[in-house]
């Protein structure tokens, strides 16, 4: 379960390669990535768009929830169609908790807690979840950690001791310390491989400094080096505490049934007592350069240059996020139906993909417009992204590209309903934020009251193309000259 | 020609079913419209989206002059026709929030929308609309082989394990057309013409080449007289034109190199291995557990946990219609050998040619592949792809029970028996993709 809700996701499966892992499925299968008129009747393109049915959140009676003395809130969504569960722990801190210098600590730790715990050592564990056929995941996120263990509703019992072994009880061994820490290098080297990540990484950087935020969630060669098992157990120990987390379940388990475990895996009887969750490492956030900077990133061989244009955004809970959202949708957020898309491939062919928009997290994340294009090409690209972005301050969205941006927005929000474990997600998500239990039920109103003010002050104020970081990855000696005049150039090494 | 509006025949679903799993597939209706268009239909109430799929039976082995047509075709698809403007299709859905997208395989072209379900009629007629209806101008080509070129240096010119793949599929297969990329050579992509794509689309695009499924929730009556009403004008063709299925034998371990400007090395080795729906289908999935799935799979243990020499590694089954490989793929370790995980790997499967696999262990991957099952029927998207891929694949839904029988005669002989079969070394093809070395561009490629 991804700890971010379904409902801030827009369309970036659009152009995204697979990860490391289970490649070659990936790689057999090509999307096209955009992703008859009836006699004596108007085609229904021709139509305005019937009512949105509008399916209920929950069915009611379906969601619990319930908070234990030792502070831990528990919440189940009964589902009953299929014969499978999902369980989770999510505690409220995660990467970007911690200070600059100790990044990748939580992605560690994540990682170490899947090697051992309870009375099981890193095989044991491994064997336990396999043999059910279950999965175990253990997520670091930059506001949470999440640990999920999906399977059968037979095996309820197996299922909930996994997951209070690993919430609770993970073994931090000093051997496993040492291959995770090997492996979490491995991965950083091979994501020099990749020229998205590096992209994004120097991205980060040329955003925020002196921010937790300015390094990969992974942490950096050198931060990573010095961790050890040691860090991650103190790690867990300020993380997991009751009163900063929240257990939940999905799928055929009863809210009593879950309830009851749950009391008796995490409540005070089993020894888990309330403490104090860490407070957050202050971190300054993103400044606003005076003048554009650009970064390349030099990998000689590639014959396609990877652009980022990227600056500051807004928080999580920011009051102005769904105007900004719908605006965002309008720029380069919706798909074929964006301002971007329209410009840069269907007109002009530069592109197989680009994507806008905010990360939202609990300080304000970046917001950044994503593409890519052959290298000769860069510049066409870069202005038109420019021009781009200024164009919806000059030009903001009309009445009607707002219209279809609600409704891309609202009908994201209906499919993301499908299944009980994305809107448990969802609800697990506001209590990360700490945001109202109803925010769910009220989204499709709050998305339909936004008026085109709201959204041109966003385009206004959010924005502003011009001192923001352009980050290119590609060869160098193509890419320099073609970027000269839009400010200072720095060429980097990956 | 208009064809008559009563559909041809309604064949139900067998109503075996395992007593552990209810299968929501044996409520699916099957339809042939007189045109030869099979329409699957499942309603589903319970759920409020509806995921409408058109899988079209053809592939980049079907195609003759430009390879990389197929997949061309399929973005051309979204570029327009009599009644809808370039990519309008795509905005249409998408300012409805529904997701919308396509992929082409060796075997296979798929067009899906998911949808909340007041938009299923609008899906419909415009999917009809483009496959009667369908513009290709020489603008709309122009622009979009770019796009495709973009593509291709994104999955593959740019990406290592893009190249290992485009490269062990051309080295394993000699003679049949699966050895093309789907995405096409670069050269083809930059030459297909209009007229290709125009003949294209009039001999595969056509009633009785398409199967539809539809998810969800809608009113299937209703869902179906629609369709009728929008497809069911559609030419059949007499005649599909097919490549022969060429397939050679291979007579000794094939090796190539690839270089590439890399830190992480990539290892792919492929095996022949059957067609879709052979007898050792079943045996084969239960191997591919056992050697990739999860973290106390042979692959990940020996090469990653133990060894320490890769960052991932995993194996599998990979059946097409008319052939299969079984592969192999790791990515090595920066610093780490890639010869040393070469032999790993043929040491864990020489490991069970010769000692066998547990009961354990066969049970642990049965279990796992009966959650599989289990999981592919979360999501409406997810089972419309198993009964469409199943009908265009075999002719009919192989009921789960069907399937989950399958799984649990597997023994472990049979698993040490298929892994002895397959996966020779005179039936290897094997790639590297490894950083050029320091002095020259290019060592000799290790012959045959």
């Amino acid at each position: 379960m991804r700890s971010a809700a379904p409902i801030q996701m827009a369309s970036a499966g659009l152009f995204q390669m697979a990860g490391a892992a289970r490649v070659w499925l990936a790689l057999s299968l090509l999307a096209v990535a955009p992703g008859c008129g009836l006699l004596g009747q108007r085609p229904a393109w021709e139509l305005p768009p019937p009512p949105a049915r509008e399916a209920p959140v929950v069915q009611p009676g379906a969601l619990q929830r319930v908070t234990l003395d030792n502070g831990l809130r528990v919440l189940s969504l009964e589902d009953r169609r299929l014969p499978r569960v999902v369980l989770g722990v999510t505690a409220r801190r995660g990467a970007g908790s911690v200070a600059p210098s100790d990044a990748g600590l939580a992605s560690f730790t994540a990682e170490l807690m899947k090697r051992g715990a309870g009375r099981r050592d890193a095989l044991g564990l491994a064997r336990a979840v396999d043999e059910i056929g279950a999965t175990l995941q253990v997520g670091a996120g930059w506001d949470s950690m999440t640990v999920t263990v999906t399977g059968l509703s037979r095996d309820l019992d197996r299922l909930t001791e996994i997951l209070a072994d690993v919430v609770r009880r993970p073994r931090f061994d000093a051997g496993e310390g040492e291959k995770a820490r090997g492996q979490q290098l491995a991965g950083l080297e091979q994501g020099k491989d990749q020229p998205a990540t590096l992209a994004g990484w120097a991205t980060a950087r040329a955003l925020y400094p002196d921010h937790r935020y300015g390094r990969p969630l992974e942490g950096t060669p050198e931060s990573v080096a010095k961790l050890g098992a040691a860090d991650a157990k103190a790690f867990h120990a300020r993380v997991f505490v009751p009163d900063n987390a929240i257990v939940f379940a999905s799928g055929d388990v009863g809210a009593d049934d879950w309830h009851e475990r749950a009391r008796r895996h995490f409540g005070s009887e089993s020894g888990w007592s309330a403490a104090p969750a860490a407070p957050e490492t202050p971190s300054p956030p993103a400044e606003v350069p005076a003048q554009a900077t650009v970064v390349v990133v030099d990998r000689p061989d590639l014959g396609q240059a990877h652009v980022v244009i990227g600056q500051g955004g807004i928080s999580r809970t920011s009051d102005v996020r769904i105007s900004a959202q719908l605006m965002n949708d309008v720029l380069g957020g919706s798909g074929f139906s964006s301002r971007l898309m329209a410009s840069v491939r269907s007109d002009e062919g530069l592109t197989y993909g680009v994507h806008s928009g905010f990360a939202f997290r609990r300080q304000p994340g970046p917001y950044r417009v994503v593409t890519f294009t052959r290298a000769p090409e860069v510049r066409r690209m870069v202005d038109l992204l420019i021009s781009g972005i200024e164009g919806i301050q000059q030009d903001p969205p009309s009445e009607d590209e707002l219209a279809k941006a609600k409704s891309y927005l609202v009908g994201r929000f209906g499919l993301s309903l499908e299944t009980s474990a994305s809107v448990l997600a969802s609800l697990v998500d506001l209590d990360v934020y700490g945001l109202p239990d109803d925010s769910l039920d009220t989204y499709r109103a709050r998305v339909r009251a936004v008026q085109v003010a709201d959204t041109t002050a966003a385009a206004r104020d959010l924005l502003h193309p011009r001192r923001s970081a352009i980050v290119v990855v590609g060869p160098a000696e193509t890419l320099v000259p073609l970027l000269e005049g839009l400010g200072p150039v720095e060429v980097r090494q990956p | 020609m208009v064809l008559g509006i009563a559909w041809a025949a309604v064949v139900p679903m067998g109503s075996q079913a395992s007593p552990a799993i209810e299968d929501p597939a044996e409520r699916m209706r099957k339809t042939e419209l007189e045109n030869g268009l099979t329409v699957l239909t499942l309603e589903d109430r319970s759920t409020p989206v509806v995921s409408f799929q058109m899988w079209v039976k053809v592939g980049s082995k079907d195609e003759a002059r430009f390879t990389g047509l197929a997949h061309l075709f399929e973005h051309m698809m979204f570029k327009g026709s009599k009644s809808i403007e370039p990519e309008e299709h795509a905005r249409l859905v998408q300012a409805r929030g529904g997701r919308i997208n396509a992929f082409t395989s060796r075997d296979v072209t798929v067009y899906f929308e998911d949808v909340t379900a007041e938009s299923l009629p609008l899906v419909i007629e415009l999917e009809a609309e483009r496959v009667a209806n369908l513009d290709i101008s020489e603008k709309t080509l122009a622009s979009e082989r770019q796009v495709v070129l973009e593509e291709r240096r994104l999955r593959t010119e740019d990406s290592p394990e893009g190249q290992a793949f485009e490269a062990i599929a051309a080295l394993a297969w000699r003679s049949n057309t699966y050895r093309r990329p789907v995405i096409g050579w670069r050269e083809d992509v930059e030459k297909a013409t209009v007229q290709a794509c125009r003949d294209f689309f009039q001999a595969y695009y056509v009633p009785n080449n398409i199967v539809i499924a539809v998810v969800g929730d809608f009113d299937t009556d209703e869902t179906l007289e629609q369709i009728e009403r929008s497809f069911g004008r559609l030419e059949p063709a007499d005649e599909i034109p097919r490549n022969p299925n060429r397939l050679s034998d291979q007579r000794g371990e094939r090796r190539s190199t690839v270089h590439f400007d890399l830190r992480a090395p990539v290892l792919a080795v492929a095996w022949h291995a059957p067609a879709a729906g052979h007898p050792d289908a079943a045996a084969l999935d239960v191997a591919s557990q056992i050697l990739s799935a999860g973290r106390s799979s042979r692959l990940y243990r020996s090469l990653v946990y133990e060894a320490q020499q890769a960052l991932y590694a995993e194996g599998g089954y990979w059946e097409l219609n008319e052939a299969g490989l079984f592969y192999a793929f790791a990515g090595v370790r920066p610093g780490a050998s890639i010869e040393r995980v070469e032999r790993l790997f043929y040491s864990v499967i020489e490991r069970i040619q010769t000692q066998g696999v547990s009961a354990q262990e066969v049970a642990k991957a049965k279990r796992q592949l009966e959650v599989d099952l289990v999981n592919g029927l979360v999501t409406t998207h997810a089972l419309a792809s198993r009964i469409a891929r199943d009908t265009v694949t075999f002719g009919r839904v192989r009921p789960l029970s069907e399937r989950l029988e399958a799984i649990q005669s597997v023994t472990p002989e049979d698993v040490q028996r298929v892994i002895q079969t397959y996966l020779t070394p005179d039936q290897r093809s094997v790639v590297r993709v490894i950083a050029p070395p320091p002095d020259g561009p290019s060592a000799p490629e290790a012959g045959e």
